[in-house]
């Protein structure tokens, strides 16, 4: 008996043990943010523009399903042939694989794949294509079989040895001459996703990437003349005289890409952005104030920016340094401190075409060698590009299949970034590089303007919600996800207002940090950060290609008739009022009666299929001549509707949205209707035309 | 002719003009969107101009195109006309009748020289680019900066710019020597103007290129008052469409003064 209580008892603590361990287990995997852990070892030849890479990966199963395979990108495979699905789907748009010549093909070859146990993975190694339309000779996504399947909860490791070819640049990564930008470099796992399995896209034309979040070290042997940049901070250095090239070690965690670059041309500048310098306790408080958190939770770090440049372009250090501040101060005060040590920016190396593309804790932006100040060139890409690392590098997307969700959003972001650091900025004509707005007067824009006049035109072509490989085109892809998405996000904030809008943005990043969001998660924080049901708008401006588009049809104003033609029964009579004798009693009235009663008819009309929904309307102005306005609001879901006012004043002019709400109204002129035209600005506009019809003729007689 | 030349460009340019004017102005002229037209460019009421004349765009360089030719044809008219009188000016005073009378009685030798001219057109621009950009390549082709590129794109702008200067004063002389020496043969006219510009080639030019600055300074003056001039009200726009208008006289002017300064050379070199 003792013996059984004593068992029962160690049974007892030995459960209270394991349920303690399990639920830690639980927690420990809840607060684990990088499912894989990588050691890359590389080694440029610069010779014969080859990789030679050796690389392990440690990748933990955070789902609960067994996972007998694994999914790898090659992406460097995309540059193989023309049977890879990018070449094949640029080739209907006339780019990329027209340009590619003899000895520039790029290519991924693994040469040995094993467990760490050393078991050989080779032998079950086979690419895959799945996307629609089918690319069956594509290489950029490979599959292996695990000798046993990954439980839920456990890790696997994989050792590879991988040897590439670097592409004279086609698309994003390559080199020229001795410069290089290499990204999407190395075997990389897709995305495995309970329940749906693994989610690994090929290299698509009109795409980005999707990757888990990873803990990098990366050992990057080089020529030692080499200047070199890459994500995360370097921790090590070590030269080798013998062979005239250093090791340069990088290590960052929770990130999930990493980018590097090399060249002997390059100039390395770090400087430091200290938070206390940059942001007045002010700014935050009125952060804080906005967002309704403590101050504490908005204070930014001090972060090393480091800089990569080349020589005919140091003079426009300054400004990207200040670019980069401004976007680490704004992004950080309204969306979430940046989290990292280091932000590498990069001016891309001439001819490697790798400017304005972004991956965690590096970009690359892009200038010129001549730049006017008014000209927000390159602030505005170093802006976007940086703007990257929250919206997909923290908040990390499927930028093959929710496209607009870090390009829209971040596009939306830069323009408030710019607008709020720059101002207006100065449009950017030029000749041959000599930039002209320094003899003519470029007009000023703000982001938002351009953002909406481009993407008006592109509606009726794809929802911006399409996979971005069934874009109708490149330019449809563009159009949608950058500049329809960032005006309809534009248009959301002047509905729900600006602080609003800015607890939105922020509680959708630092929720989902270090995450993969998706659209509906966005939908559901507008609905919780409004209070109201927004999916209406997304519905109508996102999953559908509605054109939006109220306005004014009609707008009449008209003295009150008191009488009216026709025969009428007065005082047991019939009295017929003829048109003289309705004159004649109207010149008597005039005489005692100050002002005329008049009615103003305005009918609105919804021109195009997109509607309003939930509890917005739409507002409507009416401005008469003593100086009055009258306003109303319409739902906007019938085709058209009549207002009618009396006053002792005729309209002069109607006017729905008149606070620009809707800015993804693609048709702004048909807003107002005036009861008087004007033609000031018409002649304006056409005197200029006039001019440079003469100037185009006198162009042509010069010929004769 | 300075008037019958702006007054033919001007009335050619309307003509062009009046189908968009009426267009914009009907879909325009009782939107308060207009208002916002006369403080500058905007990208809202542009966007909106694009969006609902996308469709045009086409029909624009057709309607473009038509009257741009007729044009043309107008100017090779009253270029006989401007030389014409250029040549007699020391014998006859300049009057209508005259001058429509030299109009007529030189177009169709000019229009022969103008065909002849496009044939060196497509053999400088045509054969002549794709040497000069294959030897312009050759530089840029292995460059390791942008250097080699903004210099060279802008270096063969300039030779493109100069090649067609001696072409247009070559042709120019070859009108000058048909008006002067009275013949009708063109193609004689043009192989004797290619010896007398042989002979001459570097002072010709010199003077070409002169006269070409006056053009270039009027247009860097013109640029620099669109530049700093405020068109915020309607005075002010009338007052810079003036200021265009006479921007567009200076352009005839600097064209009638090469024909007289070439005719003048021409005319000192024949004698000497």
């Amino acid at each position: 008996m003792k013996g059984k209580k004593s068992f029962c008892l160690l049974l007892f603590f030995l459960g209270l043990l394991v349920s303690t361990f399990a639920i830690r287990g639980e927690i420990f995997a809840q607060e684990r943010i990088s499912t894989i852990r990588y050691e890359i070892w590389v080694e440029l030849d610069d010779q014969n523009k080859m990789l030679h890479g050796k690389e392990n990966i440690i990748w933990f199963n955070n789902t609960k399903d067994e996972i007998k395979d694994m999914w790898l990108h090659l992406y460097y495979n995309a540059f193989k042939n023309e049977n890879s699905t990018v070449i094949q789907e640029s080739k209907k748009e006339g780019l990329l694989g027209v340009k590619v010549k003899e000895g520039e093909w790029g290519w991924i070859d693994i040469k040995s794949i094993r467990l760490a146990d050393g078991k050989d993975l080779k032998p079950s190694m086979e690419f895959v294509t799945k996307d629609e339309p089918l690319h069956p000779s594509d290489q950029t996504v490979m599959r292996v079989l695990l000798p046993e399947p990954v439980k839920a909860g456990k890790e696997v490791e994989l050792r590879i040895e991988f040897q590439s070819k670097i592409p004279r640049t086609i698309l994003r990564s390559g080199y020229y001459q001795s410069s290089y930008f290499i990204a999407q470099w190395f075997p990389k796992p897709g995305v495995y996703e309970e329940g749906r399995g693994w989610n690994c896209h090929e290299y698509h034309l009109n795409s980005e990437f999707y990757a888990d979040f990873a803990d990098f070290t990366v050992h990057i042997k080089v020529p030692e003349n080499f200047v070199i940049g890459a994500s995360g901070k370097q921790t090590d250095v070590s030269p080798n005289k013998a062979q005239k090239t250093i090791t340069h070690t990088f290590e960052q965690n929770n990130i999930h890409d990493f980018a590097w670059t090399t060249s002997p041309r390059f100039i390395k500048v770090e400087r430091d952005f200290i938070a206390d310098e940059e942001v007045i306790s002010k700014e935050y408080e009125e952060i804080a104030s906005k967002l309704g958190i403590p101050s504490e939770k908005v204070k930014l770090s001090n972060v090393r920016m480091i800089l990569l440049i080349a020589p005919e372009h140091k003079g426009q250090i300054e400004r990207h340094f200040r670019a980069l501040s401004m976007a680490l101060k704004y992004y950080g005060l309204w969306y979430g401190p940046y989290p990292y040590e280091t932000i590498t920016m990069v001016d891309p190396p001439f001819r490697t075409e790798s400017g304005g593309m972004e991956y965690p804790t590096l970009f690359t932006a892009g200038t010129g060698l001549i730049r006017n100040k008014r000209v927000l060139s390159p602030e505005s890409v170093i802006i976007h590009e940086f703007g990257h690392g929250y919206w997909y590098g923290l908040c990390a997307n499927n930028e093959f299949e929710e496209a607009w969700l870090d390009e829209g959003i971040n596009t939306y972001s830069t323009g408030k970034v710019l607008a709020k650091a720059y101002g207006r900025g100065a449009l950017s004509p030029s000749i041959n590089g000599i930039p002209l707005a320094g003899i003519i007067k470029p007009p000023e824009y703000l982001d938002y303007e351009l953002d909406r006049a481009t993407s008006i035109n592109i509606v009726k072509y794809d929802p911006i919600t399409t996979f971005s490989w069934h874009f109708f085109s490149r330019g449809s892809y563009g159009l949608n996800v950058y500049f329809r998405a960032s005006t309809c996000l534009h248009t959301l904030e002047r509905v729900v207002g600006e602080d609003v809008m800015l607890r939105i943005m922020r509680t959708f990043q630092m929720r989902f940090r270090y995450k993969h969001p998706h659209t509906q998660d966005f939908i559901d924080v507008v609905n919780e950060a409004t209070g109201r049901d927004f999916t209406w708008f997304f519905q109508e401006y996102f999953f559908n290609t509605l054109n939006f588009d109220y306005g004014i049809s009609s707008l009449r104003t008209y003295e009150k008739p008191e009488n009216l033609r026709g025969v009428f029964d007065i005082g047991g009579k019939k009295v017929e009022f003829t048109k003289k004798k309705i004159e004649e009693l109207k010149a008597e009235e005039k005489k005692s009666v100050e002002k005329e009663v008049c009615i103003t008819e305005v009918r609105v009309r919804r021109f195009g299929e997109a509607r309003l929904g939930g509890d917005v309307s739409l507002k409507l102005k009416i401005h008469f001549e003593d100086g009055s306005e009258e306003v109303r609001f319409w739902n906007g879901q019938n085709r058209w509707e009549n207002f009618i006012f009396e006053k002792q004043a005729k309209a002069t002019y109607a006017q729905i949205d008149p606070d620009n709400v809707w800015l993804i109204d693609s048709n702004l002129t048909n807003n107002s209707l005036k009861i008087k035209p004007s033609r000031g600005g018409i002649f304006r506009l056409t005197t200029h035309i006039l001019f440079w019809i003469q100037n185009y003729l006198q162009c042509l007689s010069a010929w004769s | 002719m300075l008037l019958y030349l702006w007054l033919a460009n001007f009335l050619f340019s309307l003509i062009i003009l009046t189908p968009f004017y009426f267009l914009i102005s009907n879909d325009f002229s009782r939107s308060m969107m207009q208002d916002q037209m006369v403080k500058g460019l905007e990208l809202f009421w542009l966007g909106d101009l694009v969006y609902k004349y996308q469709n045009i765009f086409p029909a624009i360089f057709g309607w473009m195109l038509v009257p741009g030719i007729f044009f043309l044809l107008l100017y090779i008219f009253l270029s006989g006309g401007i030389i014409g009188r250029i040549c007699a000016l020391q014998e006859e005073k300049i009057n209508l009748r005259n001058f429509f009378a030299d109009c007529g009685k030189y177009f169709l030798r000019f229009l022969r020289v103008f065909l002849i001219s496009i044939l060196a057109y497509i053999i400088v621009f045509g054969i002549g680019a794709r040497v000069i950009s294959a030897l312009f390549s050759l530089w840029t082709k292995g460059a390791s900066s942008e250097w080699p590129l903004v210099v060279s794109s802008n270096l063969k702008l300039l030779v493109f710019i100069l090649l067609f200067s001696i072409a247009r004063m070559f042709f120019d002389y070859v009108k000058i020597s048909l008006v002067v020496e009275k013949s009708r043969k063109t193609v004689k006219a043009t192989i004797s103007t290619l010896s007398f510009i042989g002979r001459n080639f570097f002072k010709a030019w010199l003077l070409y290129l002169g006269v070409g600055l006056i053009a270039v300074l009027f247009g860097l003056f013109f640029l620099g008052i669109a530049k700093l001039m405020a068109r915020t009200s309607l005075i002010l726009v009338f007052i810079f469409f003036l200021i265009q208008q006479l921007y567009i006289l200076s352009r005839m002017w600097t064209k009638i003064l090469f024909f007289s300064t070439e005719y003048h050379f021409f005319w000192l070199r024949k004698i000497s």
